[in-house]
């Protein structure tokens, strides 16, 4: 059976960054939808029917009661919610779809790249894996260019502390020194990887963002690290 | 496999062109609107602006992601293509034929020779 399209209204709208808004959209009265962390819906306004944009889910399956999405100034779409939307507002949302899926396994090792607003899923599957209390290791490596550009920060700070099995990575590839950034700098390496990674028999690896970086993700994991391409799932964004 | 045309010459960037007596059509390669999935949105130039090789100058929209379209070569915007705007499948539907962006007068038809040939595109994306 066909999945319904419904006009959900934004219960709240958060801005992460000056660039990056969460949206929450709440569903309505008596709906509750089966759906997976990891997955993505497909949302447009009203007055532009057949302008749609898909966004990874950034709440996991066990958030019930709304949707919410992690969304970048990029595009008329992304300018127009980072930008204009606000609480009340209302959205087509068509329902969520999607196989960039996490595998809670309790000896799996779940190794995700992320460039940019490519971080949102995982806020999702780290959300689920910490509530549940699962055994399944988590290893969020993330690139973006300066400190101020790491989004959902202090969350995964937070679930750091809650979840052993957690570990959250930043690399900062134009930090500089007003930024007073102690991390790691430069890009994400097949070295850095690898030791991230441990047994690479246990790992399912994750990319998702911009597609130069799903492709380099793609390059160390399967030509350099020489993991099966069955072991890993991406989700390029252009 | 995606669709290389051997009449046409491509863009590192993904674009394609079409030259006939000095004027070159220009569209988006199928690998390229493969890769963007399905196409919601396209902004063309203007009729009458000059564009340099290389200068962003055509915006495109799908669910996933948004993307500029550069110029493949220097000159000056003859015609754009209307039917892209109104119906944006048109370019994931006829990359190659119905799909194309613009018209372009040549100003620089040297730089021609600094495109891909079909079968060395096809090593650029893994074809």
């Amino acid at each position: 059976m066909a999945k319904e399209i419904l006009e959900m209204a934004v219960e709240t709208a958060v801005l992460e960054l000056p660039d990056t808004k969460t949206l929450r959209f709440k569903w309505p009265e008596g709906h509750n939808p089966e759906f997976k962390t990891g997955q993505f819906i497909t949302v447009y306004w009203p007055d532009t029917p057949s302008y749609k944009r898909a966004y990874s889910l950034s709440s996991c399956a066990l958030d019930r009661g709304f949707y919410e999405v992690t969304v970048k100034r990029d595009g008329k779409m992304g300018t127009r919610i980072v930008d204009w939307a606000k609480p009340g507002d209302k959205l087509f949302v068509i329902p969520p779809v999607g196989r960039f899926l996490p595998v809670y396994e309790p000896d799996k090792h779940l190794v995700c790249i992320a460039g940019g607003s490519g971080v949102t899923p995982f806020r999702g599957f780290v959300r689920e894996a910490t509530r549940r209390q699962l055994a399944t290791r988590i290893t969020v490596l993330y690139s973006v260019r300066t400190p101020k550009d790491i989004i959902f920060n202090q969350e995964f700070r937070d679930l750091e502390k809650q979840n052993p099995a957690f570990k959250f990575e930043v690399t900062c590839t134009r930090a500089e020194p007003e930024h007073q950034w102690s991390g790691r700098t430069g890009r994400i390496t097949v070295d850095w990887l690898r030791a991230l990674a441990g047994d690479m028999s246990q790992c399912v690896f994750y990319a998702c963002g911009p597609n130069a970086l799903v492709e380099h993700a793609e390059h160390m994991v399967i030509q350099e690290l020489g993991a099966a391409k069955e072991q890993m799932k991406t989700e390029k964004w252009g | 496999m995606s669709k290389i045309p051997p009449d046409l010459k491509y863009a590192k960037s993904h674009e394609w062109v079409r030259v006939q007596d000095g004027i070159a059509v220009v569209g988006i390669t199928d690998h390229a609107q493969k890769e963007l999935t399905d196409i919601v949105f396209v902004e063309l130039p203007a009729a009458g602006r000059t564009v340099k090789a290389g200068e962003p100058c055509a915006v495109v929209e799908s669910v996933k992601t948004a993307s500029d379209i550069y110029s493949p070569l220097s000159g000056k915007i003859m015609e754009v293509n209307p039917a892209v705007v109104e119906n944006p499948g048109l370019v994931n539907a006829e990359p190659d034929g119905g799909g194309w962006f613009f018209k372009l007068e040549l100003s620089q038809p040297g730089e021609l020779a600094g495109l891909l040939s079909p079968e060395d595109y096809r090593k650029q994306v893994g074809g």
